[in-house]
């Protein structure tokens, strides 16, 4: 298993100068792999320089796992390169597509949810572990569309690539949220559906309300209701490697610290038995 | 629908590159109230293009400044239809919006240099790393070997070959309320590099630009030499000129035939 980290913060480009300059540091960062591939300069200093202090992972939004295109090889071998360089305690990204005749998108697109899809991503893990040479995390998205095909559940759908693909899962709190209110499920039988032990990793993050739908935005606090699901969370997956995202809009570094502290105390207060 | 087909299908009207089959979309994706199943696709449809323009902008924020707003919008718009991000680097979209910009009719004429000189500036920020050498790894080679020495530029290292003197617009738009100045066409070479986390840019004279680019190309010292033929102090201005370079971080190695 993972080790457990603590509660970490994502490495964004506003706080470099607290971190180089001032050595700040959160239990941890999480650095989005695209953002370092083959880069050098400032943000590989600050990489470097939080990295021989504190643990850092790799999270990645361009793996496309679920595309019917072909795995992007040279991607992964960057990948791979700047894990080696790096060692992150764990590589993530999306369980999504985005890209299609090698025309990124740019987006995590969701997946239908079917016996096809499930195949598919299944191979498509398998082969990005042995290319990686390391297990990965796999990251529920946001969603704001439901395909006609899908005849098995979101969070079954993620129970079983999981365990066919024998990869680890990131629990996104805040995308649970989000798609359990546009697509009127309860984020509740989500929870119950995560096999406790693939969950690795858990986000949280805040988003935005526009009236017909939920958008998952990540450049506000996390907002009461998420806090609340991260406890259920908490009481079903019990110590997680926590990390808040802010990614629009991103305050000084105390107010995002400020977020960790807290996931920090609602989990120490579910694992003491006083949480609400 | 099988799932590349699905795929298709969104990808297409996502992206903008498909603008039909609506009734497709109908099936495949449910309503869902207050919203049908176009209105839930249209929500990556606008994402696809903020999230896109957004990546350009901070490739080329004065450019950005200088089209405005909603006609930045629809430039980058019209030139996604001719250059789909093909990396999983956001980043990279905007690599080729300056060049692909001088075919566009109707932009202010030294846009597509100022655009080129941002982009320059954004790369070189996030270059791969490699160390400087000092005029001494030259300097202290055997003098039989001094013809014969070639350089290795740094990989943050750019020349621009622009059709405008864009540097004073660039300058005005570094200050807030500066007066920005017309077009001015003149052939120039800018050199774009990085010392430490800080990036600059300069001009070069005609007799420097073409001995750099000798250098650059995998010439030796004797090659770069004879570019100054026609100078009335030949060696030394061949000197000062490569001297120069190491002074401003350009050479990140000297390696010569005897090495």
């Amino acid at each position: 298993m993972v080790p457990f980290l603590g509660h970490g913060i994502g490495l964004r480009t506003k706080h470099f100068p607290d971190l180089l300059e001032q050595g700040r540091r959160a239990d941890w960062f999480e650095v989005i792999t695209e953002n370092f591939l083959n880069v050098g300069g400032r943000p590989r200093a600050v990489l470097d320089a939080v990295r021989a202090d504190v643990p850092v992972v790799l999270h990645g939004v361009s793996l496309s796992i679920g595309s019917v295109d072909p795995l992007d090889v040279q991607y992964l071998r960057d990948v791979r390169a700047l894990a080696d360089a790096v060692e992150p305690a764990w590589v993530s990204d999306h369980l999504c597509w985005g890209t299609l005749g090698r025309h990124n998108a740019h987006d995590l697109l969701p997946m239908p949810f079917t016996e096809e899809s499930l195949a598919h991503v299944v191979g498509r893990v398998s082969e990005v572990q042995e290319r990686l040479g390391r297990r990965i995390l796999l990251e529920n998205v946001s969603s704001y569309l439901t395909y006609a095909a899908s005849d098995i559940t979101e969070w079954d759908f993620l129970a079983e690539v999981a365990r066919r693909a024998d990869c680890l899962l990131l629990l996104d709190v805040n995308n649970v949220y989000v798609s359990a209110k546009n697509h009127g499920f309860d984020a509740a039988d989500f929870l119950r559906g995560i096999p406790v032990g693939r969950v690795a990793q858990i986000h949280l993050a805040g988003h935005q309300d526009l009236g017909t739908h939920l958008l998952d935005t990540h450049d506000a606090p996390v907002p009461d209701p998420v806090w609340a699901l991260y406890r259920d969370a908490v009481r079903r997956f019990g110590r997680v490697s926590t990390l808040v995202e802010w990614d629009d809009h991103i305050p000084p570094l105390d107010e995002v610290l400020e977020q960790a502290e807290r996931a920090r105390a609602f989990e120490r207060a579910v694992l003491e038995g006083t949480a609400p | 629908m099988k799932l590349a087909e699905l795929q298709g299908l969104l990808h297409g009207r996502i992206t903008g590159t498909v603008s039909d089959r609506d009734e497709a979309i109908r099936e495949q994706v449910l309503p869902r109230p207050p919203l049908d199943s176009l209105e839930r696709v249209e929500i990556y449809a606008r994402m696809y293009l903020h999230r896109l323009v957004d990546a350009v902008a901070e490739d080329v924020p004065h450019t950005a400044r200088l089209l405005g707003h909603d006609d930045f919008v629809e430039t980058v718009r019209d030139y996604l239809r001719e250059h789909p991000s093909r990396s999983p680097d956001i980043g990279q979209v905007g690599r080729s919006f300056g060049a692909w910009l001088r075919t566009r009719t109707g932009v202010r004429a030294d846009l597509p240099d100022l655009a080129l000189l941002e982009r320059a500036r954004s790369e070189v920020r996030t270059a791969l790393d490699a160390p400087t050498a000092a005029a001494a790894a030259l300097q202290s080679l055997p003098p039989e070997e001094l013809p014969s020495a070639r350089f290795v530029f740094s990989p943050s290292l750019r020349v621009l070959r622009l059709q405008h003197e864009v540097r004073p617009l660039w300058d005005a738009l570094e200050r807030e309320g500066a007066e920005i100045p017309a077009p001015t066409p003149a052939p120039t070479t800018v050199v774009v590099w990085r010392l430490e986390y800080k990036v600059f840019h300069t001009g070069l004279s005609d007799l420097e630009a073409g001995a750099l680019m000798v250098a650059r190309e995998g010439g030796r010292l004797e090659d770069v030499c004879a570019t100054f033929a026609g100078e009335p102090e030949p060696a030394q201005a061949a000197f000062r000129t490569v001297l120069s370079w190491f002074a401003d971080g350009w050479v990140a190695a000297v390696t010569s035939e005897g090495a």
